[in-house]
């Protein structure tokens, strides 16, 4: 067992992860290190498309504070407003920041940044890449990592967190190349592991590894997490993937149907249509679907009708909808609607941080969309998860290079690493009377419909014992694949049974928030309560593998809670 | 439902002597990425290879089928099996990089090799502000100059399509040099940065692209790293990196077809490669077996027009500063030692005589690297 040793470590590589070991390389002599379970640039970060919110210093009549409040109203006031005030005042210049080291945002003809209108901001004030925000700054942050000669751990996969129960020492991880499981000691560690999404297998927009391992391995380690319940679905994603299609779709002027070719936006937001904010207009799609009017043999989907804009606007507008309708759909545009449905896109919910990004183990960190800050609150802004991400990779940086500049040696102790590795064993010798391609479909499709986008208390209870169930069944999920090198057969099975950990703990609060809050949509309980649910969720696993739910006060400032009204 | 035999190079260099090829039937449906899910899914759990965001972002997923370099996300299988007419689909690593296992590269050794290229900004403080607060203007015509470069994901099909690399060991790749491109065109970055940047692209095998243009088709975004290449070594030229061969072969080229409308195959040895005496061999050479060499061509009809001609071309590509006006002064010379009268005169001679100088244009526009 080869021991590793390090002051700092960064577990993934995307956006937070990136600006983070930047930051912390340019502050501090201390030894960090980046580990990554994909090589940096293929984080999901860089499939981010709309832009950044930031208040610049030329955006004229708009404020942080505004900024602040729409952040805080989009999130159906469970946000923690000290936290949303610290990320829209550090907008502008982390924004700078970033276009000073390369990243080529889209400008004005006087060469200033351009800012554009966004869902449920009342100024404009997303700054955007053309359409490949999040790409542009993977790449650039990439770029200038090579520049500062960050240590990088390409491949490696987090295997547990290893904390004395009041701070951090180190955490094991597996050599995806190599083979191996490896205790990593460390004064800190800053967890950036990015989303859960991946929960909903079958119906997401986020890429094949965003199994939450960073949030899950919190879990097992003790650590509390936030708001769990929380998941954002966007309205269109195609039908058979959860592909991500454009909110630019819409914006373009296509029309969302149902199997009697009928507008029902129509219905639902008589005036702005199929321009609702996205949670409206998941909400009526999926409306239609489970009242029957949905398309399809199965009418399981909803068209989105791009037809009347003829082929010249859709090419040059929309090339890529058209060219991922064709790809992974099988239809063109041009000529017939889209089969779309909505998509889990975002967790709201994640490792229980506060507003500097701390949790409560010292030394630990977390930032981007795997912590809860919380910034986001029931529901997030457009726009803001790249900003969270940025400010919160910078912050955690600052707070770990403080942290470990003092902090003793630790000494974290083998057991744990011997542990993993036995694990990893056993699953290698289970029985294999499942399979992890099985169990997480059908995990998938029990998400999907017990805690999609509308929830209701009997079919979520039913929901829950279908996960307890599968979750006994992964007991016996074998790892074919016995090899050392490059054994994605094992990665596999490890993902699965992150999201087999983390679907409790979306379950159990989601039973127990009987209100509907930001996308937390529940049919027996289609109010908000300010009353009795305005606080936080907070889920533990205990040593036994039950959950314990609690709840936390939200922070309020400055905006007392008031209806959601667009 | 319709299937397809995918016939899968494996490979574990720690069980298997040799690597071999295993054949999977899969649906024809949605992408190749998709049929490779399918086997691990369903046939095959113990098949490697890189996938991650499924949608043409990330880079992760290039490979070759049957020899041609592919996006496995981006190429829908009913394609290959219409290209293919039905044959099996070979399904290999790309080229140029170790196989760790099945169809997983090392691709450690370009990024390293990128790195040497400093592809990163360079922040010109008379340019980018230090302040972190203020602001730096960039017009939007500016960044025309970098807007396909910039979208290079690294996915390192470019790398295995290249001659280039298959040829020189040190040579970069074509997607460092458009990642060091893109900063050559920046505004923003420091002079002292761009002259580093060509000089370790000249000794990283800047003058080894033998210009197949393969990168460019191959590249899945749009990049254009053969076209940039030739950019480099444009500026490599105007910033006076003229030693190596080929830098002084495109210096020959253009101040000999600039003085006399010809290349000049008796020089080219000695200008470009120092060999002093190749001019004398090949000159006997040429003798003794009769044909007619001229040690300078002679000037022709038009001369002086097409040299106007030809320095508006060099313009509008921005290359006119690669003249060299000492070289063509000298090649005047020659030319007016050897026929007794200086160039003008001759021309004009020419013009007498009537010879037709048509032609020579469009020939010229050939040796320009076809533009
Ligand atoms: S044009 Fe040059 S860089 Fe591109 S593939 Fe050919 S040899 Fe390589
Ligand atoms: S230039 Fe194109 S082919 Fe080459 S690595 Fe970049 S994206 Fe891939
Ligand atoms: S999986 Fe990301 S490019 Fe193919």
């Amino acid at each position: 067992m080869v021991e590793l040793d390090y002051d700092i470590v960064i577990v993934g590589g995307g956006g937070a992860g990136l600006y983070a070991a930047l930051w912390a390389a340019e502050n501090t002599i201390l030894k960090v290190a980046v580990m990554t379970k994909v090589y940096p640039t293929r984080s999901h970060t860089g499939a981010a498309e709309g832009g950044i919110n930031a208040v610049l210093t030329h955006s004229v009549g708009d404020s942080p504070e505004a900024h602040a409040y729409d952040t805080v109203k989009g999130s159906d006031f469970l946000a923690d407003q000290d936290a949303v005030d610290i990320m829209c005042k550090m907008g502008a210049a982390v924004i700078y920041d970033i276009a000073h080291r390369g990243v080529p945002f889209s400008r004005r003809p006087d060469g200033r940044i351009a800012q554009r209108p966004f869902g449920g901001a009342s100024f404009p004030r997303t700054c955007y890449a053309a359409d490949k925000t999040g790409f542009y700054i993977l790449q650039t942050l990439y770029e200038q990592c090579l520049k500062n000669n960050v240590t990088f751990l390409n491949e490696w996969f987090l295997l547990s967190i290893i904390h004395n129960g009041e701070k951090v020492e180190g955490i094991t991880a597996w050599d995806i190349r190599n083979g191996g499981v490896h205790l990593i000691k460390t004064k800190a560690v800053i967890l950036a592991t990015g989303g859960h999404a991946r929960v909903y297998w079958n119906r997401t927009s986020n890429a094949l590894g965003n199994t939450g391992d960073g949030t899950a391995a919190a879990l097992r380690a003790g650590l509390p997490l936030k708001d769990m319940e929380f998941i954002q679905f966007h309205p269109t994603g195609l039908a058979k993937t959860g592909i991500l299609v454009t909110e630019g779709a819409r914006g373009e002027g296509g029309y969302l149907r149902n199997k009697d070719g009928e507008r029902f936006m129509k219905r639902y937001a008589p005036e702005k249509m199929e321009l609702a904010p996205r949670d409206i207009v998941a909400r009526a799609i999926q409306t239609e679907i489970d009242e029957g009017r949905g398309c399809g043999p199965n009418g399981d989907y909803i068209c989105l009708d791009l037809t009347h804009l003829g082929e010249e606007k859709i090419n040059e507008r929309l090339p890529q909808t058209r060219e991922h309708a064709i790809l992974y759909e099988g239809v063109d545009p041009v000529k017939e609607p889209i089969p779309i449905a909505p998509t889990a896109h975002y967790s709201m919910g994640g490792i229980d941080a506060d507003k500097f990004g701390r949790t409560p183990i010292k030394g630990l960190y977390a930032a981007g969309e795997c912590a809860c800050i919380s910034v986001h609150g029931a529901n997030r802004l457009g726009g803001n998860s790249l900003l969270d991400v940025l400010v919160y990779g910078r912050l955690t940086a600052l707070e770990a290079v403080k942290y470990a500049d003092e902090a003793p040696e630790t000494n974290p102790s083998v057991a744990k690493a011997k542990d993993d590795e036995k694990r990893i064993l056993e699953l290698m010798e289970a029985d294999g009377k499942e399979k992890v391609a099985d169990l997480r479909r059908e995990l998938g499709n029990v998400m999907m419909k017990h805690f999609g986008v509308f929830r209701e208390e009997k079919s979520m209870k039913e929901g829950l014992e279908k996960i307890m169930e599968i979750k006994e069944r992964a007991k016996h999920v074998k790892v074919y694949d016995t090899s050392k090198k490059f054994n994605t057969d094992l990665i596999t099975a490890l993902e699965f049974l992150n999201l087999v950990d983390l679907a409790p703990a979306i379950a159990v609060p989601a039973i127990e928030r009987k209100e509907s809050r930001g996308a937390h949509a529940r049919k027996d309980y289609p109010k908000r309560d300010d009353k009795n649910f305005l606080k936080h969720s907070v889920i533990k696993r205990k040593e036994d593998g039950t959950y314990e739910l609690s709840w936390k006060p939200v922070t309020i400032t400055k905006f007392p809670p008031e209806e959601r009204k667009y | 439902m319709e299937t397809a035999v995918l016939q899968v190079f494996r490979y574990d260099p720690e069980k298997d002597q040799a690597p071999y090829y295993k054949e999977y039937e899969v649906p024809v449906e949605g992408t190749l990425l998709n049929a490779l899910l399918y086997i691990k899914d369903n046939l095959d759990p113990t098949l490697a290879f890189r996938a991650f965001c499924r949608s043409e972002v990330c880079g992760s997923c290039s490979m070759k089928v049957n020899g041609k370099t592919k996006l496995a996300c981006k190429t829908p299988m009913k394609e290959l099996v219409e290209t293919w007419k039905g044959k099996p689909l070979r399904i290999e690593p790309l080229n140029h990089m170790k196989v760790i296992k099945d169809l997983v590269v090392d691709i450690d050794k370009p990024i390293e090799k990128m790195k040497t290229l400093i592809p990163w900004l360079v922040p010109d403080p008379r340019v980018v502000p230090t302040d972190p607060m203020h602001e730096s203007i960039i017009y939007p015509e500016e960044m025309e100059a970098y807007k396909d470069q910039i979208h290079c994901m690294l996915c390192f099909s470019c790398y295995s399509a290249c001659e280039a690399v298959a040829d020189n060991e040190r040579y970069r790749g074509p997607f460092a040099f458009s990642k060091a491109y893109r900063f050559q065109v920046d505004r923003r970055d420091i002079e002292t940065a761009k002259e580093k940047r060509i000089r370790y692209a000249i000794s990283g095998g800047l003058w080894s692209c033998v210009q197949c243009q393969k990168c460019l088709y191959v590249c899945p975004k749009g990049v254009k790293p053969a076209e940039d290449i030739q950019n480099l070594r444009g500026q490599a030229v105007k910033k006076g990196f003229t030693d190596k061969p080929g830098a002084k072969k495109l210096k020959h080229f253009v101040d000999w077809i600039y003085a006399t409308g010809q290349i000049n195959r008796l020089y080219l040895p000695e200008e470009v490669y120092g060999n002093k005496e190749a001019r004398e061999k090949l000159t006997k050479a040429y003798t003794e077996m009769g044909v007619e060499v001229w040690e300078v061509p002679k000037p022709t009809k038009g001369l002086m027009k097409f040299r106007d001609i030809y320095l508006e071309i060099l313009s509008k590509e921005d290359k006119a500063l690669d003249l060299d006006y000492s070289h063509v002064r000298k090649i005047d010379k020659m030319v007016s030692d050897i026929f007794k009268a200086d160039i003008c005169t001759i021309v004009d001679k020419a013009h007498e005589e009537g010879r037709s100088s048509r032609g020579l244009i469009s020939k010229l526009k050939g040796l320009l690297g076809g533009q």
